[in-house]
């Protein structure tokens, strides 16, 4: 047929097939470029709405590499008129992009220093052999420890620990399916729930405040820190029942297992002056976030004691670069690039009004329903895109809607870390998922459940507590 | 001559596996055993790495690991290959990342010279695609599915000659049943029956399938030619002619008891796309385990 081979239309066919929703995508974008401007909208406002849509539909199906959706979101907004090449070059990068960055090389390095024996020791140590005590203990410490290095990180370093444990309580999977459950959920769970207590819990975080400042608001760490960690420390035991209740263990005491665990840290290196060293970086690169990172920013003290970890040889160049994925810090800088247009374009605005022009008169007799709309629309965003992505889309809209930005900035960035519902939905859930010890249907099982006490508890919590700081 | 055996899970993987070797044998092939994992999400393929280079150092296997080692004690145990302890080998079971997805697997101190095992993570045919263009692959073997598209998909898109194993049951004495026309993917696809026929040591049946009362020559000469070539190999067969809708009257003859044999589809892929073809229609009907020659 016109000169190609069978081979070359069985390949074209196989691309088609790959790339179907990106062709798809291509074909709802010029047809949204050909209807007339809503009311009310600039022509840049509704092209960067159109640039939105495709690129939200490109991150959900994927038919291309996430950093060819960067490149996408930033040659379509220079295309498009939105801005000039340098403008937008300028909104692709901010402090967030460089905290973002800096987490995950952070990440990199201390995963490498091996904490994970000692942080195994001292978990039983606190909990003993009861398997309710040592699920409830997995959460606390993955909460605590992802409040303020990242959920991912710290995913990352309890996975081995509690594999350990249930591989010691019985080498047959099966005698021990709901105990893997419980463990890993509440190590899964534990890191997402405590990732909003601090604004270096996720990048998520430090976006909004990056939109906070923007529009002249202001929210220290330590100011954050109490406006959300009681909320951390209240989900912590939730948590831990709903895993227990969802998937009642085999054993009630993992005596055996402790014992193995206990052994097996034992023979593992001893504490080294040098692990003490990395620690007091880390220690150093957290009292900087505190107390300097209004004034220097979160991402700018992130890459210090990343240059710090290389300085000492805590960390190789080399591993850094090949352990950063470095097309998902393109992609949000694309969609804090994009978030910044929405914003600029006066479409952030517009769509806000559009829900206010919905739901307004409701809004006026039951303020708490804007909270329980803005939580609901994160949470389910977050669970099919990425948090970040998610806050850097949705920051600038739903901050219009109300009239306290802080109050709705604060509701969406905690609500993106509802990714309780699907594997993919957040780093903690795809790492655990990735040991193969719990199934893809368990995370719906248990996290609708979580899903629904989070909502509920977030919008009670924000207006009762916040309350008293108005 | 190069075989590629995909697995998936220890329950469903060992008729594969079975036959998989036969077949191999049968080609003095080199056999090299893959298992294609979940894809991973790719905002996270990189922390995942981290997380499961953690569980390494706590001697903790990647999942898969698990099903390749699995394949690999399967076929030893039932004689399907030899394998040598080495006292120097890999002290732990090691991956050797070679780009792409892909990782060569080592188990901890045994090696067998007749089969590699291949660990890939994403969407099952674009990695098995990926593994044959790239190594080149004659024959891939994968256990039946039950997802149309998945059929379809293997068919129309791997570059090899496909056997799927359908419900094979070991205790079950089988026939080939090798199905024959004027195509130019015949002469290949009569080889290979007599190939495999010889792999089971099993008798073939030859079917030429008319749609009209006269069969004419160009068929004829195809079922004489394939009689011929399994004379010569010595394999006992008869010729069957039959009258009807080629994927039907395969299906009621195969019933349960015959491997099918039959050429890849000449048509034009894009005719394939949307209209299908004569080697998926059989696939999707039958039972009993195919192999679609290319």
């Amino acid at each position: 047929m016109l000169g190609f081979s069978h081979r070359s239309l069985a390949n074209f066919l196989f691309w088609v097939t790959q790339k179907k929703w990106f062709l798809i995508t291509m074909m709802v974008g010029i047809i949204l470029m050909l209807l007339p401007t809503p009311d009310g909208l600039s022509l840049e406002g509704y092209r960067i709405i159109i640039i939105v849509i495709t690129a939200l539909m490109l991150i959900v199906t994927e038919p291309i590499p996430l950093p060819a959706i960067a490149l996408y979101i930033l040659i379509s907004e220079v295309y498009l008129g939105i801005g000039s090449a340098n403008g937008i070059a300028k909104s692709f990068m901010n402090d967030a992009v460089f905290f973002i960055m800096g987490s995950l090389m952070l990440a990199v390095a201390i995963i490498k220093q091996g904490w994970d024996t000692r942080i195994a020791l001292g978990i039983i140590k606190i909990t003993g052999n009861k398997t309710a005590n040592i699920a409830f203990g997995f959460t606390a410490i993955s909460a605590i420890l992802s409040s303020f290095i990242g959920e991912h990180t710290v995913a990352a370093i309890m996975l081995p620990i509690g594999m350990t444990l249930i591989h010691f309580t019985s080498e047959n999977d099966e005698k021990v399916q709901n105990i893997s459950a419980v463990l890993l959920f509440s190590i899964a769970y534990g890191c997402l729930v405590g990732s909003i207590g601090t604004p270096s819990g996720g990048g998520r975080n430090v976006i909004m405040i990056d939109y906070l400042r923007s529009s002249n608001l202001s929210i220290s760490y330590i100011d954050w820190m109490l406006l959300v960690y009681p909320l951390v420390l209240i989900q912590i035991p939730i948590v831990s029942w709903i895993l227990i209740k969802s998937f009642p263990p085999e054993y009630n005491q993992l005596d055996s297992g402790v014992r193995k665990l206990v052994v097996q840290v034992a023979k593992s290196a001893e504490l080294t002056g040098r692990n003490s060293v990395a620690a007091f970086i880390f220690l150093l690169v957290f009292l900087g976030w505190i107390f300097f990172s209004e004034t220097i920013g979160l991402g700018t003290i992130a890459l210090t004691g990343v240059l710090m970890y290389l300085v000492g040889g805590f960390v190789k160049w080399e591993d850094l670069s090949k352990n950063t994925h470095w097309g998902v810090i393109l992609l949000f800088g694309s969609t804090i690039s994009l978030g910044a247009n929405i914003k600029s374009t006066g479409a952030a605005e517009w769509l806000a009004g559009s829900v206010i022009n919905i739901i307004g008169p409701i809004l006026n007799t039951l303020p708490f329903l804007g909270d329980l709309l803005v939580t609901i629309m994160t949470t389910v965003m977050a669970n099919v895109l990425s948090s970040s992505a998610t806050v850097a889309v949705l920051g600038p809209i739903t901050m219009n809607i109300g009239n306290d930005p802080m109050h709705m900035g604060l509701v969406t960035a905690i609500s993106s870390a509802f990714g309780y519902f699907t594997a993919v939905a957040a780093p903690a859930c795809t790492i655990v998922y990735s040991s193969g010890m719990v199934k893809a249907k368990d995370f719906l099982k248990v996290g609708w459940k979580m899903g629904l006490v989070s909502i509920f508890l977030l919008v009670i919590y924000a207006n009762t507590y916040w309350l008293l700081f108005s | 001559m190069k075989i590629l055996i995909a697995v998936g899970s220890k329950e469903y993987s060992g008729p594969t596996l079975r036959v998989g070797m036969k077949v191999s044998h049968a080609f003095k092939a080199s056999t090299t055993i893959v298992d294609v994992g979940e894809k991973v999400s790719s905002f996270n393929t990189k922390v995942v790495g981290l997380a499961q280079d953690r569980m390494e150092s706590w001697d903790f296997s990647r999942p898969g690991v698990d099903v390749l080692e699995w394949a690999f004690e399967f076929l030893a145990e039932k004689k399907f290959i030899e394998t040598k302890a080495i006292k120097a080998g890999f002290p732990k079971n090691t991956l050797v990342d070679t780009g792409g997805n892909r990782s060569e697997v080592y188990l901890k101190g045994t090696v067998s010279d007749e089969v590699s095992l291949i660990l890939r993570n994403g969407e099952i045919i674009s990695e098995l695609r990926d593994e044959v263009q790239s190594h080149q692959y004659d024959v891939t073997i994968i256990g039946g599915s039950k997802k149309r598209r998945m059929a379809h998909d293997l068919i129309q898109y791997i570059d090899s000659s496909i056997f799927i194993v359908n419900n094979y049951n070991p205790d079950q004495s089988y026939k080939i049943l090798l199905a024959v026309d004027d195509s130019i993917a015949t002469s290949k696809a009569v080889q290979y029956g007599a190939r495999v026929a010889q792999a089971f040591n099993i008798d073939v049946d030859i079917l030429t399938i008319s749609k009209t009362e006269i069969f004419g020559e160009g068929y004829k000469n195809a079922a004489n030619r394939a009689a011929k070539f399994l004379r010569r190999c010595g394999i006992q067969h008869q010729n069957i002619y039959k009258i009807g809708n080629p994927s039907k009257v395969i299906k009621e003859i195969a019933g349960e008891n015959h491997i099918i044999v039959m050429g890849t589809s000449t048509r034009n892929p894009l005719k394939k796309f949307f209209k299908g073809s004569k080697p998926l229609k059989v696939m999707e009907n039958c039972q009993c385990p195919i192999l679609i020659v290319k």
